[in-house]
């Protein structure tokens, strides 16, 4: 009895703090996603006002699309390259502005602007530097590199976007790490001194593994945008040369508009989520592991 | 103190009441704005004698390039028809119309008039007033109906007749001593190309765009497999049936043929790809180059350099060596937009309004210098006698009254542009041949819906 009361009082006091903001979730992210996986069933074109039930042919087809498969191994080649860059740039960024040099505030400003501009914009900007600036440069000063446009050659082209998707990024996971950074206690460090650790020592084996949990959060973050990443790849290359840049977000978004095949691209975008969720789990599961605590 | 933590969750409670109230009286105002909008329904018959009423009806508008003038011949419109308010919604640059109107459907907030791919139209038809009784059925040009009569119904209105082909530069032609109207074969064009570029000019811009190469290019392959309609359809459906072998296929080759000659006079034949849309109209406004691929829709940005209203033209794609067959004198010419309306999520006021503005386009006089002056449309309709004013259109016009035209392919499968013309992109840079390109093609084909 009394049990069941302190369930009763727990469910309300959760209701009335909670409720509100989990009515919303339950309406705009639970719901639409299971009726998407449903839609996966289903051979409905985005529109008709009927569709009929179809088991899973839909995800046979997805195993079956080569060019899926090849956008999604090119997803995960630009997602290796652009997380990696990404923390080596934003730690190396950080380091630097917290050793204090001077004007460090406007530094730390200016590197997080980027990421203040929307993709689009942003990628509309670094289209003119690829393929009119850089050319332009390229053809003055007789640089053969940037003779040519970079977006109209496909390897070129995903060197672009991985140098775009670095720079928009860098900023962000570069603000994460300083509050990291200036977060490690400075007795630590200053114990590491007296023991005789020099500059490079104190940084491997002090402040790196105090910093982990930053590692932790700016790996995820950039590993979940770098797979999601859409509006750059539109506005930068739109897919091409000859589709040789489309990311899996594209691929998934073209199959069910413009295809108009609204079933598969649903599976599509449900077989993304699992493995996007699979990899990202598994990240901070390690990651998690190797937090230490001074 | 336990007095004090119930007054607090009782407070809270009442809080959240209050926003979820909120909430509440928002989404009721919203309605009862839809309903608004949507005519008051339930007091149809009592107000039809209301002319005070304002009945508000939207167009999704998927010509972007022409929004600004679209709105001014809403304002027009609503001067002469007080009662009727139409705004233009449109579908951003790189959105297709068909994820837009999706949306809007999802929404249940699906315009009143709905501007379309002709490939768009028989996926809407349970959506989309049967237009078969209308007054401009009786006006509308030869086959501009054919590709939206579903079943012995109009689905929608045909709204805006294009053509493309080369596009030239009477100018540098002069100069160079081509006359266009001559040029009947591949061999022709060469030459034409050729003296271009010995008067000291470019002689030809490709547009490595996969919506031009595989949206307007190829398709003139297709298109000109026969003069007759329903032969071209059979070749399609054939296509994708995988019985069509495109290596033996003279139309197919012939046009390679040309394109492959094309490619050694492109004035960007060092990076193929790297040219834009934007670049191409500036060479061609600008009086840099001689010959360009494109169609009649880039008028207004050609205009924008050159500044006047004259000295450019259409010309065929010749596909072989021999004047006479067909499709070596004739551009395509088709209806590459329509008109639906809704009445699905429309009452039946804001259908006989949009019907209104269908007709207004049409037959005033405003409407149609709208729709030719102002937007540069050519109109798919016998009574609209207005003269275009761009020389594009002029020439259109001109291939249309002596029937030289060829079908302008818009029925193809939704994605044949994007994905095919990958494939035209690959072969424009060299990255493949002739017979992988013919393989992706013929992949294509067989797995399109």
């Amino acid at each position: 009895m009394n049990r069941e009361k302190s369930f009763i009082k727990k469910l309300s006091t959760y209701l009335v703090f909670a409720g509100p903001a989990t009515f919303a979730f339950i309406t705009v992210i639970i719901l639409p996603f299971l009726f998407g996986i449903y839609l996966t069933f289903t051979d409905w074109n985005g529109i008709s006002s009927t569709h009929s039930f179809i088991g899973f042919k839909n995800y046979l087809s997805v195993f079956q699309d080569k060019t899926f498969f090849n956008s999604f191994l090119l997803t995960i080649k630009y997602v290796f390259f652009t997380v990696i860059l990404t923390n080596i740039v934003a730690f190396l960024l950080a380091f630097i502005l917290t050793s204090g040099v001077k004007g460090q505030n406007l530094f730390r400003s200016g590197f997080f602007t980027p990421n203040l501009i929307g993709g689009v914009l942003l990628g509309y900007i670094w289209q003119f530097i690829f393929s009119n600036v850089l050319v332009y440069i390229g053809n003055n000063f007789n640089l053969p590199i940037f003779s040519s446009s970079w977006l109209s050659n496909p390897d070129k082209a995903f060197w672009a976007m991985v140098i775009v998707g670095v720079w928009q990024y860098s900023g962000y996971m570069m603000i994460i790490y300083i509050s990291g950074l200036m977060n490690v206690p400075k007795d630590i460090i200053e114990a590491a001194s007296i023991d005789g650790a020099g500059g490079f020592r104190r940084l491997i084996n002090v402040t790196l593994p105090m910093m982990v949990p930053s590692f932790t959060v700016c790996i995820f973050l950039s590993l979940q945008r770098t797979f999601m990443v859409y509006d750059v790849n539109l506005a930068l290359t739109k897919g091409g040369p000859f589709k040789s840049t489309e990311l899996i977000s594209m691929t998934v978004y073209n199959k069910a508009f413009l295809s108009q095949d609204y079933g598969v691209g649903q599976a599509q975008a449900f077989f993304l989520f699992l493995i996007v969720a699979t990899i990202t789990l598994v990240q901070v599961y390690f990651s998690k592991k190797m937090e230490v605590e001074a | 103190m336990k007095g004090f933590k119930r007054l607090s969750l009782i407070m809270a409670f009442v809080l959240m009441i209050g926003v979820l109230a909120g909430c509440g009286s928002k989404n009721t105002a919203s309605t009862s704005e839809q309903e608004l909008a949507s005519g008051n329904k339930q007091s149809d018959s009592s107000s039809a004698s209301d002319t005070n009423k304002v009945i508000e009806i939207t167009m999704l508008n998927s010509k972007g390039e022409i929004q600004a003038q679209l709105e001014e011949a809403a304002k027009a419109f609503t001067e002469e028809n007080p009662n009727i308010k139409l705004d233009i919604v449109v579908a951003e640059a790189g959105q297709s119309p068909f994820e837009k109107i999706s949306v809007m459907y999802a929404a249940g907030n699906a315009p009143a008039l709905a501007m379309l791919d002709p490939v768009d139209i028989p996926n809407l038809a349970d959506k989309f007033l049967d237009l078969s009784n209308e007054k401009w059925i009786a006006d509308a040009a030869n086959n501009s109906l054919d590709n939206v009569t579903l079943d012995g119904k109009v689905m929608a209105f045909p709204f805006a007749v294009e053509g493309a082909g080369f596009i030239y530069n009477k100018a540098i032609l002069d100069q160079a001593g081509v006359d266009p109207t001559a040029i009947k074969t591949t061999k022709d064009l060469e030459d034409a190309f050729n003296k271009v570029k010995a008067a000291g000019f470019e002689a030809l811009a490709i547009s490595p765009m996969d919506w031009s190469l595989a949206g307007h290019f190829l398709p003139i392959s297709y298109a000109t497999q026969s003069s007759n309609f329903a032969d071209v359809n059979k070749f399609l459906n054939n296509l994708k049936a995988g019985s069509v072998d495109l290596k033996a296929n003279k139309p197919f080759n012939g046009l390679m043929d040309t394109f492959d000659m094309m490619k050694q006079y492109n004035m960007y034949k060092n990076d193929p790809l790297a040219a834009t849309y934007e670049s191409n109209q500036q060479a061609m406004g600008s009086g840099e180059v001689g010959f360009w691929f494109m169609g009649n829709w880039t008028w207004p940005q050609i205009y924008e350099f050159a500044q006047v209203n004259e000295g450019f033209g259409f010309m065929p794609v010749p596909i072989s060596n021999n004047p006479d067959d067909y499709g070596n004198t004739g551009i395509p010419v088709g209806v590459t937009k329509y008109i639906g309306i809704d009445k699905v999520n429309n009452s039946e006021e804001q259908q006989a309004a949009a019907k209104q503005f269908l007709e207004w386009l049409v037959y005033s006089e405003k409407g149609q210098d709208m729709i030719v002056n102002k937007a540069n449309i050519i109109p798919a309709f016998n009574n609209i006698t207005l003269e275009p004013q761009d020389p594009l259109a002029k020439s259109i016009k001109e291939y249309m009254a002596s029937g030289k035209t060829i079908q302008f392919m818009t029925t193809m499968p939704a994605d044949h542009w994007a994905e095919v013309g990958a494939s035209m992109q690959k072969y424009l840079s060299d990255m493949i041949d002739r017979n992988t390109l013919i393989e992706e093609i013929e992949t294509y084909w067989k797995n399109a819906k």
